[in-house]
């Protein structure tokens, strides 16, 4: 079962990165960035439990929670320069 | 027979991986159409918050000895993605006020 949920997963995936390469507009492409940071901290952790290995889960939360923080900055960067 | 190899366990936690799947989907195909970047950023924080913890909370019931990474996992979801949905939507409409 967690193989095919992995499998889906995989695909779910390659919708935003396909729309993150295709898209023009900067925000719309933050948006589509951040679907596949949180997409791939999901399935780096159905890897990590289905193999039962707990520094790739640690990986797996530590992008979860640096990789929005990231955009969160480079969302405010933008912003600012929106401004200037 | 440990308590995670009941039917019904095993059940509700297939449809949780399951449902979390479809919330996915339901949020990622919205990317793809012509609608505004808020609209699609609601379906999206809507869908990833919810569809992952949804296969969280499924991997879970399925497999409980990594109970303390899954946690944080399903702690961090709800707070990080949260608030990437609102900084995103700050920044994103901050630059239209007159």
């Amino acid at each position: 079962m967690t193989n095919a949920i992995l499998i889906t997963a995989i695909l779910a995936l390659l919708i935003p990165i396909y729309k993150a390469c295709t898209e023009e507009d900067i925000w719309q492409k933050m948006l589509a960035l951040s679907s596949v940071s949180s997409k791939v901290s999901i399935a780096i952790l159905l890897v990590s439990v289905q193999r039962d290995d707990w520094s790739i889960g640690v990986v797996a939360v530590i992008v979860l929670s640096v990789g929005n923080a990231g955009l969160m900055l480079l969302a405010n960067v933008l912003k600012r320069m929106g401004e200037a | 027979m440990t308590w995670t190899e009941l039917p019904l366990v095993d059940g509700i936690s297939n449809f949780c991986l399951v449902g979390g799947m479809v919330f996915w989907f339901w949020g990622t195909t919205q990317l793809l159409t012509r609608r505004s970047v808020l609209f699609k950023l609601h379906g999206l924080s809507v869908s990833d918050t919810l569809g992952s913890l949804a296969i969280v909370f499924g991997l879970l019931l399925k497999i409980p000895n990594e109970w303390p990474l899954l946690i944080l996992a399903m702690i961090c979801l709800a707070v990080w993605n949260t608030m990437l949905g609102y900084v995103l939507a700050y920044c994103s409409t901050s630059g239209d006020q007159p």
